[in-house]
């Protein structure tokens, strides 16, 4: 690995997992931009580091995932509001508005998440596994779980109130 | 809303994402080199505002160097001249190296290698630069004096005023120097993190 052909081949296909991450991150189009692109560079600087030991999507997660939790201290911006993402309103536009309301209520729910769930949701959300979490994480799988149970409990919570 | 109507929501989210996949290799790479160079633009802009400075005051010197009427005033004054053109220019060309390197050509470390050896460059100048600045604030105060005032401050002797706005001036640049050398060698410094990362 190495070569920029490479490189760009494999964030295109993995775009959407870039998306992902700067969406439950940030609050506004610029920031997600912004992020969008630390992460792409930051994924560039590091690509030559990248072993095939893993699956290039968890290095991706972790790396993304880091740069996003920087880049959140480094802005020091508290979320304050949940506009949906306008890549994800034009993505809805061939849905209904049905899918609309869902969606900005996932969203509501993931954004009152504090920086370290919103990254475990993001991933359970994916579809992975403890062991894939905590290999992402750096947590321990007994970690994970117990932390999941405790976001679901906090989301059933929100949910019963909401 | 439930825990599986959320991950229903994500999956469909996700699905649409994998449909209008928006970027193409050319925006990536694109963006990559315009990140890197984005990094630097900061420091850049404020040291083209440094030089310019500079300049201007060479061309004030250059307009008024017949005012300076001695053999060390005139030396003095070519010193200046010299000090003000040469640095901010070596610095700008460093930098412009620096963010003109493309990246995407070649191993991410073999541009890194580049990147240090020109990074080094630079704070060496900028050392430099730290040190030569008490010269010039020596040699800069009796030509600005002759010029600005006709006074050669060489055959007057020196009031107690100015004896301590020349050592605020100094306190001032040991701060204001520290301050400059320690903002480009944070600026610079993550690369060779990653250089020690890339090596283990």
């Amino acid at each position: 690995m190495g070569n920029a052909k490479d490189f760009a081949d494999v964030i295109r296909k993995h775009q959407g997992l870039i998306y992902k991450v700067t969406s439950i991150y940030t609050n506004n189009e610029q920031d997600r931009e912004d992020l969008f692109q630390e992460i792409v560079y930051q994924l560039w600087k590091y690509f030559d580091t990248f072993r095939n030991e893993a699956k290039i999507s968890t290095w991706m997660y972790r790396v993304a995932m880091n740069t996003a939790i920087t880049h959140l201290k480094k802005s020091k911006r508290s979320p304050s509001s949940v506009p949906l993402p306008e890549y994800l309103l034009s993505a809805s536009d061939t849905k209904d508005e049905v899918f609309e309301e869902r969606l900005k209520s996932l969203y509501l729910h993931i954004k009152q998440l504090n920086t370290l769930e919103k990254g475990l949701m993001l991933l359970l959300l994916e579809g992975k596994s403890y062991k894939e979490i905590a290999s992402i994480t750096g947590l321990n799988p007994s970690n994970v779980g117990t932390r999941i149970s405790r976001i679901k409990q906090k989301l059933k919570q929100n949910m019963t109130n909401s | 809303m439930e825990l599986e109507e959320l991950r229903a929501t994500w999956s469909e989210m996700s699905q649409e994402l994998e449909k209008q996949k928006k970027l193409t290799n050319e925006i990536i790479l694109k963006m990559t080199q315009d990140r890197y160079r984005k990094k630097f633009s900061k420091l850049r802009n404020l040291e083209t505002v440094g030089a310019m400075i500079c300049y201007l005051w060479v061309v004030f010197f250059l307009f008024n160097f017949g005012k300076l009427d001695t053999w060390y005033l005139q030396i003095c004054g070519v010193l200046t001249i010299g000090f003000l053109i040469i640095l901010p220019t070596l610095v700008l060309k460093s930098l412009k190296k620096i963010q003109n390197l493309d990246i995407l050509n070649g191993s991410y470390k073999k541009n890194l290698v580049i990147y240090i050896k020109e990074k080094n460059r630079l704070l060496k100048l900028q050392q430099m630069g730290i040190y030569l600045s008490y010269l010039l604030l020596f040699i800069l105060v009796p030509v600005s004096t002759k010029i600005i005032s006709n006074k050669n401050i060489f055959l007057t002797s020196f009031k107690p005023l100015q004896v301590i706005a020349l050592v605020v001036a100094l306190i001032f640049m040991f701060f204001f120097t520290r301050w400059g050398y320690k903002s480009y060698k944070k600026i610079t410094n993550s690369a060779e993190d990653i250089l020690r990362d890339l090596d283990s």
